[in-house]
Formats: structure tokens, sequence, C-alpha cells
């Protein structure tokens, strides 16, 4: 990230956060100093997205004498859960953004701005000049992409797409998948783990492939997975994608290096792959943020936290949350990351009132679509033992149907309004 | 507040020696709230699930749930969703959260049925009502279920699962309710479950 140029890093960050930038301060641009002096106690939130919004919301439910400043620099909240239905045209963008209205409805102070800087030594939050002080901070950025890790792709951010932040490159990534000629060859590639939703790449090869076999039946999908197998929900998956032969899948294929002149990319092995489309899903770590704060390990990529509050291995008073976190045994889902949102407001509300926290473990769903009706699912559940977050269980539904289907829609319309309130929620 | 507003204030807390912060009883006081926060993600705020397939357990009577929960974790009752959640809930202490739920005021699903399958199945609702009562408000003590104001598909889905014996097989209180459901057409359940989820 240090050599790219401000415009690469919006790209980078797909939906236009930019953690260098002060772009779209939203009643404080002229801010310098102290922001808002508190009065009573107060939880800065870094991030709006699955678990910062929740946990936002759920600290206002819980104590609503604890003031609430989320930060979050984009106006609306587009659900990465189900995106990948809009690339097959089953579903559109619109249907899966939504307003922050309910949380201000909840008397969370939302601020439209990113947080430039964490100083847990003096408990400051930073936008560009200014500064919030906060009791404590629930930092929940979610992934940024190790773009570097990829030669040439840097360079070639408008036209190499991940849409692995749902957004305006989910929007431009249909309408590439659209315009290509029938015959042609799209590429997907697959990250290392750990990355943001595991089964999440697979769902989108289904979505892919039902949308070639139906539109144009002459081209074909090709896959380049840096892991060794499917990474998740395998059977399911692999019995799925035998309604799609158009899918030719290459495990322990990853790719170094994409050059969008020659349309093509070089694989670990040195090996050349041509394509038409390309949606390359780079390696990830925790959102930067969560870096310049400190909060990431050794590994420099995700941070570690206690089991039971969520709070920092590495700084006291300061949270996180979601797909930055590791160490749990648990996948990086936006089930997960809602989960402990409200897991974490709940011990952040204890702990301020001088309380210990109730030990609590989260749940996991995911749920993929297989085509344009059929669904299946990965369910985890999970205990506290000692302080730790232990799995209790891993289920798979036994195949795919239209029942899980609905039960996919039920957990969309629930979690979406359990995470932005139900004002955000048309 | 100004700065100057919020000083004077302050002073006048230091002179009144009251607490800076004070906190009234709140949510995290109920018992079970904090063990049932995770159940919203699907069955929505305090369980009043809003969508069509997803049941809604606000104001479910606490001996069913416990049932429920035991035939979940036990694969009597088959999901692939609920059984890991159900044996998390056990570990847990399932008579707390049971006890959150029961005590939550049920909201009736807002998803309407369409009206011709809801007058369709009212006739075939006859049958129901000796055990699940002339509204659809279920008999707690009987360990009947309110059907009224549940979603049409939830109520679906379990009638075809209880029509095939796959729900709790061999259940001994289930074998009447089984035994009139069997030669009713799948359709007309369907009706059936649309009349029962638009009731108040
Ligand atoms: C294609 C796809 C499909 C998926 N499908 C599913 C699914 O079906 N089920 C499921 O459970 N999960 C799914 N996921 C995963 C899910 O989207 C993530 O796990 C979830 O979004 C993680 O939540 P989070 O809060 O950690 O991050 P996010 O939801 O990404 O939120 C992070 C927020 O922080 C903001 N931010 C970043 N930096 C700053 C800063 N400096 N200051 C202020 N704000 C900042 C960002 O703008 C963003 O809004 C899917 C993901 C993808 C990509
Ligand atoms: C991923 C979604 C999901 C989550 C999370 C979830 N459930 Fe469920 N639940 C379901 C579905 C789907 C059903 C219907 C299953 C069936 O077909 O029997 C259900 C059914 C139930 C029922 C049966 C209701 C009745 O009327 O018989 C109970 C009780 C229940 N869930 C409790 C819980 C509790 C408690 C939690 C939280 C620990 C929870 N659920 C979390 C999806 C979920
Ligand atoms: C003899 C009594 C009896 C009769 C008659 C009966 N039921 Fe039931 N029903 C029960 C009991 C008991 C349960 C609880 C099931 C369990 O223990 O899991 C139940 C459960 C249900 C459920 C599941 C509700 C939930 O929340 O999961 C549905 C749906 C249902 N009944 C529908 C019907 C319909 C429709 C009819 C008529 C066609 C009917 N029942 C007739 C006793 C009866």
């Amino acid at each position: 990230m240090t050599r790219m140029t401000r415009r690469q890093f919006l790209r980078a960050s797909g939906t236009g956060v930019g953690v260098l930038t002060v772009a779209g301060l939203e009643g404080c641009a002229t801010s310098t100093g102290e922001i808002n002096p508190k009065a009573g106690r107060r939880v800065v939130v870094v991030g709006g997205g699955w678990g910062g919004a929740t946990a936002a919301r759920y600290v206002r439910a819980a104590d609503p004498s604890i003031e609430v400043v989320m930060l979050e620099p984009n106006k609306t909240f587009v659900s990465c859960p189900f995106s990948n239905l809009v690339l097959s045209g089953v579903r559109g963008l619109g249907s899966l953004t939504f307003g922050y209205g309910g949380l201000r409805d909840s008397g969370v102070k939302v601020r439209h701005a990113a947080a430039t800087a964490i100083e847990p030594d003096t408990r400051r939050v930073r936008i560009g000049d200014g500064y919030l002080v906060y009791d404590r901070v629930i930092v929940a950025p979610g992934v940024d992409f190790l773009v570097e890790q990829v030669e040439g792709l840097a360079a070639a951010q408008d036209t190499v797409l991940h849409a692995w932040k749902a957004g305006p490159q989910t929007a431009e990534l249909a309408k590439q998948l659209s315009a290509m000629p029938d015959g042609g060859a799209f590429v997907l590639t697959v990250p290392p783990i750990a990355y943001r939703c595991p089964p999440g790449p697979y769902e989108r090869i289904c979505q892919v492939a039902w949308y070639l076999k139906t539109n144009k039946p002459k081209s074909k999908l090709i896959v380049l997975d840096a892991n060794q197998n499917i990474v998740s929900k395998a059977a399911l998956f692999r019995a799925a994608w035998q309604a799609y032969p158009n899918i030719d899948y290459r495990a322990s294929n990853k790719v170094v290096r994409v050059d969008p002149g020659a349309r093509e990319v070089t694989t670990d092995f040195g090996d050349k792959v041509k394509y038409d489309v390309i949606n390359l899903i780079p390696p990830q770590r925790a959102g930067a943020i969560a870096v310049q704060a400190d909060l990431v390990g050794a590994d420099k990529r995700w941070c570690e936290v206690d089991h039971v509050t969520y709070e920092s291995a590495k700084h006291r008073n300061a949270h996180v949350i979601g797909d930055s976190t590791i160490g749990l045994p648990v996948p990086k889902s936006g089930t997960m990351a809602n989960a402990m949102g409200k897991i974490c407001a709940n011990a952040v509300v204890n702990l301020l009132n001088g309380r210990e926290a109730t030990p609590v473990p989260p749940v996991n769903t995911c749920y993929s679509w297989v085509s344009d009706r059929e669904v299946i699912a990965v369910v985890n559940a999970y205990k506290i033992e000692n302080g730790k977050v232990v799995q209790v269980e891993q289920k798979l539904t036994p195949g795919q149907s239209t029942v899980y289907a609905q039960h996919a829609e039920g957990w969309a319309k629930s979690i979406w309004a359990d995470v932005l309130g139900n004002g955000g929620v048309a | 507040m100004s700065r100057a507003r919020l000083g004077l204030l302050l002073v006048l807390l230091v002179l009144l020696g009251a607490p800076a912060v004070s906190r009234a009883a709140g949510p995290l006081d109920q018992p079970g709230y904090a063990k049932a926060v995770t159940c919203a993600a699907c069955h929505g705020a305090s369980g009043n699930s809003r969508s069509e397939a997803v049941p809604i357990l606000a104001g479910l009577p606490p001996a069913y749930f416990k049932k429920a929960i035991e035939d979940y974790a036990s694969g009597k009752r088959l999901s692939a969703e609920m059984e890991p959640f159900a044996k998390q809930v056990k570990l847990l202490g399932v008579d707390e959260v049971a006890a959150f739920f029961a005590a939550q005021r049920r909201e009736p699903t807002p998803v309407r049925p369409e009206r011709a399958a809801v007058e369709r199945g009212r006739a075939a609702a006859a049958q129901c009502a000796s055990c699940h009562g002339p509204e659809g408000q279920g008999d707690a003590a009987k360990m009947v279920p309110a059907l009224a104001g549940q979603p049409a598909a939830y109520i679906r889905n379990q009638l075809l699962l209880f029509k095939a014996d796959k729900r709790s097989p061999g259940d001994e209180p289930l074998t009447k309710m089984k035994a009139i459901l069997k030669p009713i057409p799948d359709a007309t359940l369907a009706d059936v479950a649309a009349y029962y989820s638009s009731l108040r």
C-alpha cells in the first residue's frame, strides 16, 4: 500500500474508503483539535459494516446513557452477502443497499468520515486534524487487500476487479460479464486462506457458471484456486458443480502476476492463463486502520482478541470484531461479525458499568446460492471453555434445496434489520 | 451542548456530589438477554421473525421451547441449521433462553398470505381446533404451540414434515395430529398454513 496513489487506494478499498484521506467528512470537515468533548461515557465505533453497525446499535440498546459515535465513510451500506447474485443478474444491487437511518433512530451518532488514526494510549480516534476521545473503541474495519502480492495489480485496479466489497465493483464486474462475447473465458482467482467469507468464491463460481450456462453456453469459467482444495462445503459445491460442465477448476494454482495488456495471469508454477474477463480476488488482511493502530499481531495481518470481550490482546480499551480478528476458530462471515458485534457491545456495556462480561459464544451460518433458486448451508456452534471460544459442532445441509433458499432469505431479512435497525431496511 | 454549559453542568454535578455516571436497570439485567442475543440473526428482534419461513419465537411457552431444543439436539427434529444451535443453547442453559423468549411480546408476521388461500384453508382447519384452539392460539399446558400469526411458509414446511412423519417420528402425543394430516393433500396444507398465518 505504501507506493499507491490516493486514487489507487480508493480503488483498492473498493467502496471509496480512504483511510489516509479525509474525504466525505460530514459536518466535521473543518474540525481541528478535540471534536465534541464528551460529557459522559463514550464508545467510538470505527466502521459501520456488519460488525460495527451491530455493535453501535447494541451498545445503545443495552445502555442508552452511553454516547455512541460511529465512523463510516460510506453513506450507504451495501450487503456483501447475496452480492454474488448480482453477477448472475438474479438480484439487483439496489435490493442490497440500505441507509443508516435505523442507527440514527437508535441514538447512534453516525459520522460519515474515516478514522485516520487510533491512539490507544491517549484514547483518541483521529479524523484528519481533529480527534474524538473515547472510553472504549470498537474497531471493525473489515479487510483490505494485499495488492502488492500480485505483480501488476496495483497499476491495473481500474480494470482488474475484486468485487469483494459489495458496491461499484460488483456492478462493474456484472457489466464486464454480460459484455463478454459467447465463447469467452472468465477467469476467477481464489486467494489463499485466511480471507473474507470462505465459501464466497465458490458461491460466486456457481453464479457465474449458472449465468454462462444460461446466457453464453459456449463460454467457460476457469478457476485458479491458491488453496489445495475447495475451502468450505467442498462436497456440496462439487455436487452442485455437476450441473455446470463449463467450470474448469484448478486447485493449487496461486496467481502471482496479472498482465491486463495481454489479458493474461501467471501462476506460481509459471503457467499462463488467458482471459476475456478476470475476477482477481487478492490476498487479504485486517482493515488498514487496524494495522495503523498497532492492533495486528506479528503477522502484520490480523488482530488477536479476548474471546469473551473482544478486547485487543495488544491495547486496553480497544476492541476488535469481525473480519479483522484472528485466533477464534470461526470463519470471517457476516453472521459472525454480527454475533461478535452483539456480544462485544454487551461486554463493553458491562465493563463500563463496572461489571463482569457474561461469556457468550457466537453462532455462524453461511448460506450459499448454488443456482438461481437453490441454497446450501454450513452451520457452526460454539461454547466458551476456559475463556476461549471452542467449536461444538459443524454441520452441513444434507444437500441443496429451495427450502434452504427460503431460510436464506429469512436470514438476510432478519440480519440486515439486526445490523442496521428496522429503519435502515426498506 | 456548548462548552460553557457543559462546564456549568459538571460543576453542578461535583457540587451535588452526584456520581458522574449512573445506570438504570437495562436489558442486560433481564435473564437470558445476553444469551439469546445471537438468535436474532435469523429469528428477528426479540424473536419476532419478519420473514416467510423462519418461525417467530416470541411468546413460545417454555416447555414447548425446551422440547423443540431437545428434539433438534437429538436429531428427532431434523434441521441442519438448528441442530448445532440447539446443542449450543443446552450448554448455555436452555431455561434462561426459553424464559427470555417466553417473556417477549409476540408480533404476528407482517407477511400477508393470499386472501383466496386463507379462505380455502379455513374449512380444513376445523379439525385442528380441538388442540390448537379456535383462534389458533395453542394450549401451553398441553405443549401445543400457537399457530396464529406464524409465517405461512414455516407452517406449511412443518405440516409437510409431520405428514411424512419426519418431524419427531414416533412421538406418542403427535400420532393423532399426524393421522389427521395424512389424507390432506399438500396444496390444502398450504392453504391451512395461509389461514393460520392470517389469524391475529
Ligand atoms: C461476495 C461475498 C459474499 C458473502 N456472503 C456472505 C454470506 O452469505 N454470509 C455471511 O455471513 N457472510 C458473507 N460474506 C462475508 C461478510 O460480508 C463479511 O464477513 C462481513 O462484511 C464482515 O463484517 P465486518 O464488519 O468485519 O466488515 P465490513 O462489513 O466490511 O465493514 C467494515 C466497514 O468499515 C469501514 N471502514 C474501513 N476502514 C475504516 C476507517 N478507517 N474508518 C471508518 N470506517 C472504516 C468500511 O467502509 C466498511 O463499511 C460475504 C462476503 C463477500 C465478499
Ligand atoms: C441460521 C438461522 C438460525 C439461527 C441463527 C437460529 N435459528 Fe432457530 N430456527 C431456524 C430455522 C430455519 C428454524 C426452522 C427449522 C425447522 O424446519 O424445524 C428454526 C426453528 C427454531 C425453533 C422451533 C420453533 C417452533 O415453533 O417449533 C426454536 C425453538 C429455535 N429455532 C430456537 C433458536 C434459538 C434459541 C436460537 C439462538 C441460539 C436460534 N434458534 C438461532 C434458523 C435459525
Ligand atoms: C391432538 C392434538 C392436535 C391436533 C388435532 C392437531 N395438532 Fe398440531 N400440534 C399438536 C402438538 C402437541 C404439537 C407440538 C409438536 C411438538 O411437540 O413438537 C403440534 C404442532 C403443530 C405445528 C408446529 C408448530 C410449530 O411452531 O412448529 C403445526 C404447524 C401444527 N401443529 C398444525 C396443525 C394443523 C394444521 C392441524 C389440523 C390439520 C393440527 N395441527 C392438529 C397437537 C395437535
